[in-house]
């Protein structure tokens, strides 16, 4: 008995091959992804702690309380605020470093390696560096401001001889949205060099014939066209961000007191290091509608961009 | 240590001086190519703007790094009494970057790092190659949308799955065990590399497969013995982005390994180099510093191939 | 009056002489086609005129001034690209309009001016109703008058042509042949079209500069250039089949093979060179008969004849017949040059 035609020579039917090729992977996703994704809501739904591994179901109670939580509505914000801030000043650099990137100069190699190595370094390990580079009392960059005379006593900045970078409210937030665009420009100019140097060169030099200078041509020509990836790349870098926590677990743990918590943090903190997995797991799915709608706003606007 | 202490305690005036050294030679070799002294001046002045900004940027980007190397053969006096982060006023010492391999765990994270890099790279590639060639090639519309599903789960953060997946591998008790994370990271490795992989076959014309199948031999044999070594550039580079994917998660590493001796790069060093309130900054800005650079290395020497898979993957998708 | 001046010419990437010193003048209100195989430099010369390649050595004037070391938007000149090179993302007008718009500051015209002058230089290609559209919602042709337009709309003392007839299919082609060239001579204007087609080079140019090694072979109308060739290379490069070359003593010969005819046909038999011919094989192709053989004397040298199909004259395989040219269609070419000589330099014996 036949159950699945497969005609005479399995080996080289496309359908079958491909489904045979498709599945092994794509089982693993949906086991490895899928179901944590389910027991995640079902989590939310419950009252599983550590200790107590029992599910039982105690309907919206989780929402509510981490909705009412004022905690959570700062963390919420902060999160949103980072994410935004952040994508602004890495669009602006990506695209800079992208043009430079796709033209020929001298000492290219070298300069590529250098400004690829914040992307390349584990995002922890890189934190360390930028731990000590705002560090409290041994920072460099403040032992370079107090040099110029911008620290320190009748200093124009501050009258201390330190800055206090991940100490002091605004400042933290403003160190952790500078080291989040430092770390992930390069990621967002990889994607933007690729899409540059996808554009034909027929059209460049027709360009140039037509008589364009070279901000014309960026604004007119290139930037319009590699725009649908540019959409992308912002998708990447919107999401990479919106889900990190490890720049402020090494950092700053959050504080000071609530400063620069994040969703991720938050979640991890109330979750793994307070035993609360219900709650924990309710913090991380307020994220994901929010996440969703990005992907598919981005997506679709990449897609209705799309020139070809 | 004597030509490393020379190096060190003239750091900036080598670096200025090699700077301005190699800027000379370049121009000299221009003038001997070209001719022309002047209109090689003027070519360098006009350019001049252009090298600032490249300069500033990669300033910025390498100033921890910077500061790592300086600060590695720091001796304690030199580093925390009135300090002066860019000079040496003491002379270097390898004393700390000693004490990092033999006194901590750091080579046990090298060793679980390399381990699980290696086993999840060979789970990733069992599972994605054929996978990726399914839809580079073989599938047709329903295989499209398994792609997009794919992108869409590359997209899912940890932190929306950690607490549950810290569940399972409790479960299934691997806690503590590097074996976790080799179950794990195929989620995200999977994706990013069926969609680099999918790519480079692309890039592949096919023809040479039907040549193949004419010339007497099956599906999976063309693709066994002509896709892939065809596309082997490309498996390469997807092999070193796999690694370094899995060599810089954080999160699940963090939550599921609680063990010193068991944690991986990522996660040991900022943690288990840390005691309390107290920071060994030597050998912590040393072990990251170690790490960096043949990463960043890897990276620059691959980012072509991975551009390129990019943009096939995304153009002709 | 000549528009563009080329003199010594050269363009060297490494090791390779794209373009190896060339002097050419062209002429206004010329059509000037520049022909040659592939990898003889044709594009390097034209992207050169351009202004998209720098020269390694020699200069290039346009109406009289020295535009060598000047940018591509200062030389006067614009260009239709083989892919036609159309904005993708900007509509049919906004196309047309983009040079306008890079050049409006120097050349200072208002919006209005630059409406009208799109839209009068659309309905001269009969595109104004296609103003609105994509690129990609164009025909093939339909793409190529668009880049047309947008090349004409400056009034360039030059319009370069590269190749803009191969992404058209063979039927369109045609068409799109007629088209250039009535426009072009309505216009007035001054074009250069680079092709390796030698049959739109003869359609096409006024003139036909023939180009290979990234040196310029000859330099003449087209029946000049066919039935005057200056050496052995445009000789055998044009015309299809191509010129028999015979070795001799101390030269080669040639003769093309439509004017390898029995002798019996030979109007003027007295003038004509005569050969024992011997037929290998015969192709039927409706007008003319191909015919494969060899000569006396020569069994190692295909020769080839063209008969036409309405001499009913029998040809038969393995038979030998006798075949004659005519003395002014035999050209004589030195051994180691290649350059056309004169019979009696080359000592021919059967005059």
């Amino acid at each position: 008995m036949k159950l699945l035609h497969l005609g005479n020579f399995p080996l080289d039917n496309r359908r079958l091959i491909g489904a045979l090729f498709l599945t092994p992977a794509l089982l693993y996703i949906v086991l490895l992804v899928g179901f944590p994704f389910v027991l995640s809501i079902a989590f939310g739904f419950s009252d599983v702690t550590v200790g107590n591994t029992d599910l039982s179901f105690v309907g919206f109670r989780n929402f509510l309380a981490v909705w009412e939580n004022d905690i959570f509505r700062q963390v919420f914000e902060t999160t949103i605020r980072f994410t935004l801030i952040s994508q602004v000043f890495i669009l602006i650099f990506a695209n800079i470093l992208a043009v430079i990137f796709t033209q020929e100069f001298t000492g290219k190699w070298f300069a590529r390696f250098v400004f690829i190595l914040p992307w390349a370094t584990p995002v922890s390990l890189a934190m360390i560096g930028w731990l000590w580079m705002l560090d409290t009392k041994y920072s460099p960059i403040d032992y370079l401001l107090l040099q110029l005379g911008l620290l320190g006593r009748g200093g124009l900045l501050s009258d201390n001889r330190n800055l206090f970078w991940l100490a002091a409210p605004d400042l933290a937030q403003i160190s952790v949205i500078f080291v989040q665009v430092w770390r992930m420009t390069p990621l967002a100019t990889v994607i933007l060099m690729a899409g540059l140097s996808s554009i034909p060169t027929d059209i460049l030099d027709q360009a140039e014939v037509d008589g364009s200078r070279f901000m014309r041509t960026l604004l007119q020509i290139k930037l319009p066209l590699i725009l649908p990836i540019m959409v992308i790349a912002l998708l990447f870098s919107m999401i990479t961000m919106f889900g990190d926590m490890t720049v402020v677990y090494v950092l700053t743990r959050g504080g000071p007191v609530d400063y620069t918590r994040v969703l991720g943090l938050y979640s991890f903190q109330v979750g793994i290091e307070g035993g609360n997995l219900a709650q924990g797991a309710a913090i991380s799915l307020f994220a994901f509608p929010l996440l969703l709608a990005m992907a598919i706003f981005m997506l679709r606007t990449a897609s209705r961009a799309e020139v070809r | 240590m004597n030509a490393l202490g020379f190096v060190l305690t003239n750091f900036w005036a080598l670096l200025v001086l090699a700077f301005l050294g190699l800027v000379g030679l370049r121009i000299v070799w221009r003038v001997r190519k070209f001719g022309a002294t002047r209109r090689e001046l003027r070519h360098v002045l006009r350019r001049s703007p252009f090298y600032f900004v490249v300069l500033v940027f990669c300033f910025f980007a390498a100033a921890p790094f910077l500061i790592m190397f300086l600060h590695t053969f720091k001796t304690d006096g030199d580093l925390y009494r009135r300090p002066q982060p860019f000079v040496y006023r003491q002379e270097p010492t390898l004393e700390h970057l000693d004490a990092l391999f033999t006194n901590t765990a750091y080579l046990d994270f090298i060793r679980n790092s390399v381990l699980v890099g290696v086993a999840v790279v060979i789970i990733t590639l069992l599972l994605s190659l054929p996978a990726a060639y399914a839809l580079a090639r073989l599938t047709g519309r329903w295989g499209e949308r398994a792609g997009i599903l794919m992108f869409l789960v590359y997209l899912v953060p940890p932190t929306l799955l950690f607490i549950p997946m810290f569940r399972i591998v409790v479960l299934l008790g691997l806690k503590d065990s590097p074996l976790s994370l080799i179950v794990v990271y195929p989620s995200f490795t999977v994706p990013f590399s069926m969609w680099l992989l999918q790519g480079f076959f692309k890039a592949v014309p096919p023809e040479l497969e039907e040549a193949a199948l004419v010339d007497g031999y099956n599906r999976v044999e063309a693709f066994l013995r002509v896709v892939l070594p065809l596309s082997l550039p490309g498996i390469i580079s997807t092999v070193v982005f796999t690694f370094t994917l899995t060599l810089h998660e954080f999160i699940y590493g963090l939550v599921f390994i609680a063990d010193t001796s068991q944690r991986t790069l990522s996660v040991g060093v900022p943690t288990e180099l840390i005691l309390g309130d107290v920071y060994f900054w030597q050998p912590l800005l040393a072990a990251a510093l170690i790490i960096a650079i043949p990463v960043g290395l890897a990276y620059n020497l691959f980012l072509d191939s991975l551009v390129q898979g990019f943009t096939m993957g995304a153009v002709k998708g | 009056m000549s528009v563009v001046q080329i003199s010594g010419l050269k363009k060297y990437f490494d090791a390779v002489h794209a373009v190896d010193g060339v002097d050419l003048s062209i002429q206004q209100g010329e059509f000037l086609v520049i022909l040659g195989p592939s990898g003889c430099g044709k594009t390097t010369l034209m992207r050169m005129i351009a202004g998209l390649e720098k020269p390694t050595a020699g200069s290039i004037h346009i109406d009289g001034a020295d535009v060598t070391e000047l940018p591509p938007r200062k030389r006067g000149v614009s260009m239709v690209f083989q892919s036609y090179a159309l904005y993708p993302h900007m509509n049919v007008y906004n196309n047309i309009a983009f040079p306008l718009k890079a050049q409006r500051r120097e050349k200072k015209f208002d919006k209005a001016t630059m409406r009208s002058k799109v839209e009068n230089i659309a309905r001269l290609l009969e595109i104004d109703e296609l103003l609105d559209r994509r690129p990609r919602q164009l025909s093939g042709g339909q793409r190529q008058r668009v880049a047309i337009a947008r090349a004409m709309v400056t009034q360039p003392a030059v319009l370069l042509l590269d190749e803009p007839l191969s992404n058209l299919d063979a039927k369109l082609r045609a068409n799109a042949r007629d088209e250039l060239k009535d426009f072009q001579r309505s216009s007035n204007i001054t074009a250069v079209f680079v092709t390796h087609d030698q049959i739109e080079a003869m359609g096409l140019g006024d003139r036909i500069v023939v180009m290979e090694k990234g040196k310029i072979q000859q330099i003449g109308t087209p029946q000049r250039i066919y039935d005057d060739p200056a050496n052995e290379f445009v000789a055998t490069f044009l015309g299809s089949p191509s010129m028999n070359i015979l070795r001799a003593k101390g030269h080669r010969f040639g003769f093309r093979p439509e004017h390898f005819l029995p002798k019996t046909l030979q109007d003027n038999p007295e003038n004509s060179v005569s050969f024992h011919y011997f037929v290998k094989r015969v192709e039927y192709l409706g007008s003319d008969r191909l015919v494969y053989g060899y000569v006396g004397g020569h069994e190692n040298e295909l020769t080839l004849a063209k008969v036409p199909s309405n001499i009913r004259v029998s040809l038969d395989i393995d038979s030998e017949y006798e075949f004659a040219v005519h003395y002014d269609d035999i050209k004589y070419f030195d051994e180691a040059s290649g350059e056309r000589v004169e019979a009696q330099v080359a000592g021919a014996a059967w005059r």
